[in-house]
């Protein structure tokens, strides 16, 4: 029984633990604020989320289990507002996003291959 | 120095929980100090890699969210010194109120911090001296969480005894800083009331003019909102 | 529809669960983590996100100045009286035990209202900053 749960909460932790690298790696390399506030969502909602029913699994039929699930539904619940706060203050003071028309025009190359790499990443 | 100050706050809890630990499995104990240990390697760090880049940061606002990031982290590493009443109360005042009071006080001022106007050798140099002789004076110190160090062997045992023979409250830190400790506590908390008592008079002047000023309150210092109608 | 729903909505969800997370901190510090001090700063922080998302004015009508800068010295005032109450009653200072008819119940009450003095002073504390930076204006 016991080894049940411990391949449930491993079959749980552990994507989110990807998901939260995934997340941080996003943070890192996206170009822009939103895109990157983007990435940063997902470390919120999925990474965090998947972590703490892992938690819950391990914890049992426990008040720690009950106490987990509240923190669960705050994350879930705050964790999209908050993003939406910093989107919507960074809309405010006049970030502009960047967009497909702006970057298709600073093209270097717009050949077929190797144009993955080839676009400049402008400073931010 | 982080760690002896953090060593100070938790070492009654984590003696009290290595001795536990101890006592069930000895093998079990040494798996997870060293676990217990890597943490900290990693958390302790970050906390250095967060100073770095509070001290090379130009722009005050990073500055302030990057000094939220550190309380966090300390929180953190009080956790894993198992210190968790020092540790919820590092993240609510430090990544909390302090991150609001300091965004706020941004508002007042200007956003970007001003170039040196002289030289940085002299402070360099003396900062350099007292973290040695810090360091140096660390090292007369007894051993992080050792057994025979005189404050487990003569003050914690004590209040821990003294707890369980009256049957109070299981948790002890409460015990110690309310009961055992209560005159220290009245001590932090006039410190709280001083503290707060000269913010009011620094910001709000003499007499209580901010209630008879018929100025409109800017709302958002922070943004968050749109404009009010 | 204001640009700020969200965030207004997500507010008034969240408020009353802040509040009785510091109150169930405060209490609670007895059988687990807590206490006065991390109560204060949590009730502090309602007031503040209160101020921060419907504007400083409508928190002003929740937590009037005046209260608040009666509840700073007014929490040390709660404190050193549980003192000088336990020094009427013949014991020493900060001394409990006069409070009930048994140890154990005399100092549980005894940390119970010195905890609430010390809540009343970092929550004041905390509110009455807050309210002395936004109000000094653009300079």
């Amino acid at each position: 029984m016991e080894v049940i749960a411990d391949v449930i909460s491993w079959c749980l932790i552990v994507p989110g633990c990807f998901f939260l690298v995934t997340g941080a790696l996003g943070l890192l390399r996206m170009p822009d604020v939103y895109t990157r506030m983007h990435a940063a969502s997902v470390i919120d909602t999925l990474g965090a989320t998947l972590l703490v029913l892992g938690l819950i699994v391990q914890a049992g039929l426990t008040l720690v289990a009950l106490k987990l699930v509240f923190v669960l539904a705050l994350l879930f619940f705050f964790g999209p507002v908050a993003s939406h706060a910093l989107a919507q203050a960074a809309l405010h003071a006049d970030v502009k996003p960047i967009l497909a028309e702006d970057r298709r025009g600073r093209d270097v190359d717009p050949g077929p291959a190797g144009s993955a790499g080839s676009k400049e990443e402008p400073s931010s | 120095m982080i760690l002896a100050a953090a060593e100070r706050a938790g070492t009654v809890e984590h003696a009290a929980g290595a001795a536990a630990a101890v006592q069930k499995d000895p093998a079990m104990a040494a798996v997870t100090a060293n676990a217990e240990t890597f943490v900290m390697m990693i958390l302790l760090t970050l906390l250095a890699a967060i100073t770095l880049a509070i001290i090379r940061q130009r722009n005050l606002f990073g500055v302030v969210i990057l000094a939220g990031i550190y309380s966090f982290l300390m929180a953190s590493v009080m956790i894993a010194l198992d210190a968790v009443d020092v540790a919820m109360t590092e993240a609510s005042v430090g990544a909390g109120i302090s991150t609001v009071v300091l965004l706020a006080t941004l508002y007042l001022t200007d956003s970007v911090e001003y170039p040196r106007p002289r030289s940085v050798a002299i402070p360099l140099f003396v900062s350099l001296v007292v973290g040695a002789a810090l360091a140096w004076g660390t090292i007369g110190l007894p051993a992080f969480g050792i057994a025979d160090a005189p404050i487990h062997t003569h003050v914690a045992p004590t209040y821990i005894e003294y707890s369980k023979k009256h049957e109070m409250p299981p948790n002890i830190v409460t015990a110690v800083l309310a009961d055992f400790r209560g005159f220290d506590t009245l001590g932090e908390t006039t410190v709280v009331f001083t503290a707060g008592i000269g913010v009011l008079l620094l910001l709000q002047g003499g007499w209580r003019k901010s209630h008879n000023s018929r100025r409109d309150d800017e709302d958002n210092e922070l943004d968050t909102d749109g404009d009010e109608a | 529809m204001r640009l700020d729903l969200i965030l207004r909505v997500g507010a008034k969800l969240i408020l009353p669960f802040i509040l009785m997370f510091a109150l169930y901190v405060q209490f609670h510090g007895d059988y687990g983590p807590g206490g006065g001090f991390q109560a204060g700063v949590i009730s502090a922080g309602m007031v503040i996100l209160y101020a921060i998302i419907f504007g400083v004015r409508a928190a002003k009508h929740v937590a009037p100045p005046r209260i608040v800068e009666m509840m700073v010295p007014g929490g040390v005032l709660i404190f050193a009286g549980t003192g000088v109450v336990s020094m009427f009653l013949g014991y020493n200072f900060l001394d409990y035990t006069g409070f009930a008819h048994d140890f154990l119940h005399a100092h549980e009450w005894g940390i119970l209202i010195v905890e609430i003095g010390v809540l009343v002073t970092v929550c004041g504390t905390m509110i009455a900053m807050f309210y002395a930076f936004v109000e000094r204006g653009r300079t």
